[in-house]
């Protein structure tokens, strides 16, 4: 149940039985009261009534109702003289409850509570001379009546305070449980990355300091990874500037050794080595440089996607040929048409490709296929990666161990992965050590 | 081949190792590194091409490529970064007939210049056609619409005369890449893109409404009679 709801309930349930206990208290009091008066005034009447009765008794019992009547009274009188009953209109000895009777025949004044009828009546008897009991029934009616009203007012206001508590509690609750939602959102607004969001610090209460030290962590989150996105930004700039730096002296240098490259068979063999390996390595910088390039322009946004029909199965195998590695790859095409960017999918499956051919050897088997939406498999029969390395393969500069290292720029992959998730793809890799990898490439 | 070479490339390393690469490849070069000073020298000329870096100082190679496609069409590939390969558009816009990316090996430089130059020389198998209202002659290397000259590069000349050889053929990206540009591998679709834009600019009544030069959507072009 909701934290409001449960206050509002407790909240309602505190009033009610307060003002219940407060009503049912007075409401016994005042009806003691009532009652009690009844009792008094009526026993009063009774002693007149018996007082003047041996006079009327001697004239008979009739005189003795007439003289009662006669007197507007507002009761009804029963009697017994000499063991014959007598009485007004309406009402019998057998009315008479038999407790108070016994009472009466000892010669004690009593009274009793009784129904006749559906009335209520309060009767009191007392005796005259030695032979006659008299019964007199005062009616409580008004009394009862007047209880009742009582009795319906007080649950009455009960209810209606019961009722406005509930509306005092769920305003209550929701006014001191608001900083608590408020609270709640604008964590769920910084989980989102609105990081400027803060909390009003209202009032001098828990919930205010409370929001106090919110808006500190949110404001220390905040900085935190302002300084971190900042540093980030920085080194990434970094990079590019340097690669960017680099590009200007690393074109001479790979215009020099392709110069040079051609005059290796005409070179004195001392120098024509060291002439062979500048030239290798001038590539291998070439690819290194060219794709940190291509991994900065990834992390500056500034790739776009040139959307074309594109054939699969025919990209893919003009990849392999022009890479010269049709001989060592098997092949395995189906028509698979879509529209997509040629010159990044060729990047990627130039990347496994050559990945699979350098680990695999001679055994590498490609397929593109449809199942599942588009894909490119490509998988070797190499040595495999340990389970452990490939959560890590897309990283940047991420060395499996030194046999896979080869003669990569540790950057092939997550371009490859870069390029893919550019394209709305992905690339996905299942390698098990001893049978051999496979990457896969869906779009 | 003797062709002479109009090399514009402002940093020293590079434009050393380029004059001794295009020399050794046959050509005869003369290099500048700015471009004011290229446009100088080029208007000494005459040059059967020009490598245009697209950075340089004092006037950059986008300026010196439009100022030269005002009064030349001499065949014209740009030098660029990859990450500069925005600019590449413009120049292709601005006419350039193709590029070259950043760093390169010089066979591949090489290989590019000698591919736009076979574009203005004439074929073998190259007669003079006359379709729909043009009359196209190779050896002359000039296209008349309604018997007026009309000036195009080697390049827009070269995809005109592949398209309006074989009307209503449709031709793919690919294959005009490889015709026209002699890429004999994924080239930039956008060298294709661009050059018939250009193309129907100075050919079609209405540009925007091309009917001698039909996109067909999803595969490529294809020359309309009509």
């Amino acid at each position: 149940m909701p934290l409001r709801r449960r206050l509002t309930i407790a909240f309602m349930l505190a009033v009610g039985v307060s003002a219940a206990a407060l009503a049912l208290g007075s409401y016994f009091v005042v009806r003691h009261n009532l009652m009690s008066d009844s009792v008094a005034s009526s026993e009063r009447q009774a002693r007149r009534n018996l007082a003047i009765a041996p006079t009327y008794l001697r004239l008979g019992t009739g005189q003795l109702l007439a003289a009662y009547e006669r007197g507007g009274a507002g009761f009804l009188t029963v009697g017994m003289r000499q063991g014959r009953p007598f009485s007004s209109r309406f009402m019998g000895i057998r009315q008479v409850p038999a407790g108070l009777r016994r009472l009466v025949d000892r010669g004690e004044l009593g009274y009793e509570r009784t129904d006749v009828a559906g009335i209520h009546y309060l009767v009191v008897g007392g005796r005259v001379g030695g032979d006659t009991q008299l019964y007199f029934f005062f009616s409580e009616q008004g009394l009862r009546h007047d209880l009742a009203l009582l009795r319906n007012i007080l649950a009455g206001g009960v209810g209606i305070l019961v009722l406005l508590a509930g509306f005092a509690g769920a305003l209550l609750a929701r006014q001191t449980l608001r900083p608590v939602g408020r609270a709640s959102d604008a964590a769920r607004s910084l989980a989102e990355g609105l990081l400027e969001t803060r909390l009003p610090v209202e009032g001098r209460d828990e919930f205010g300091s409370w929001a106090q030290s919110f808006n500190e962590m949110a404001a220390a989150l905040e900085t935190k990874i302002a300084d971190l996105s900042a540093a980030q930004a920085r080194e990434r700039r970094f990079t590019a500037d340097v690669a960017h730096e680099l590009r200007t002296p690393l074109t001479a240098l790979v215009g020099e050794a392709s110069l040079l490259a051609e005059h290796l068979g005409s070179m004195p063999p001392e120098s024509r080595r060291p002439a062979e390996l500048l030239v290798a390595d001038v590539g291998r910088l070439r690819r290194l440089v060219e794709d940190l390039m291509e991994i900065s322009r990834f992390d500056a946004g500034q790739e776009s996607v040139h959307a074309e029909s594109v054939e699969l199965g025919a990209l893919t195998e003009a990849t392999i040929r022009a890479r010269g590695l049709d001989e060592s790859v098997q092949l395995q095409t189906e028509d698979v048409e879509l529209t997509s960017d040629p010159r990044r999918l060729e990047r990627i499956i130039a990347n496994l490709v050559g990945n699979a051919v350098e680990h695999g050897g001679n055994e590498v088997a490609v397929r593109v296929g449809l199942e599942g939406g588009p894909f490119v498999e490509v998988a070797d029969r190499g040595p495999g990666i340990p389970r452990e390395h490939l959560p890590h393969l897309f990283e940047r500069f991420y060395k499996a161990d030194a046999a896979r290292s080869g003669g990569g720029t540790g950057l092939g992959l997550a371009i490859a992965q870069e390029n893919a998730r550019l394209l709305g793809g992905r690339i996905e890799v299942w390698s098990e050590p001893g049978e051999g990898t496979r990457f896969t490439l869906r779009l | 081949m003797d062709e002479h070479v109009l090399l514009v490339e402002d940093d020293p390393s590079i434009r050393e190792v380029a004059s001794l690469g295009l020399e050794q490849a046959g050509f005869r070069v003369t290099a500048s590194g700015d471009g004011r000073d290229a446009l100088v020298r080029f208007r000494q000329g005459p040059f059967d091409l020009v490598v245009l870096d697209v950075m340089l100082p004092s006037l950059d190679g986008l300026e010196v490529c439009r100022e030269i496609r005002r009064e030349s069409r001499t065949p014209i590939v740009m030098l660029s970064a990859r990450s500069e390969l925005h600019d590449v558009v413009v120049g292709l816009e601005l006419g350039a007939d193709d590029y070259v990316t950043k760093p390169f090996e010089l066979p591949e430089l090489v290989a590019r210049i000698k591919a736009v130059l076979r574009r203005s020389t004439p074929g073998p198998a190259d007669g003079a056609i006359s379709v729909a209202g043009l009359e196209i002659d190779p050896a002359a290397f000039s296209v008349r619409k309604g018997g007026e000259d009309v000036a195009l590069t080697a390049t827009e000349f070269r995809l005109l005369l592949e398209l309006a050889r074989r009307p209503r053929q449709v031709f793919t990206r690919e294959l005009l890449l490889e015709l026209v540009w002699n890429y004999d591998y994924l080239g930039d679709s956008r060298l294709v893109d661009v050059a018939v834009q250009r193309l129907r600019g100075k050919i079609e009544d209405d540009p925007a409404q091309p009917k001698l030069i039909q996109t067909v959507r999803g595969v490529g072009y294809r020359f309309g009679q009509g």
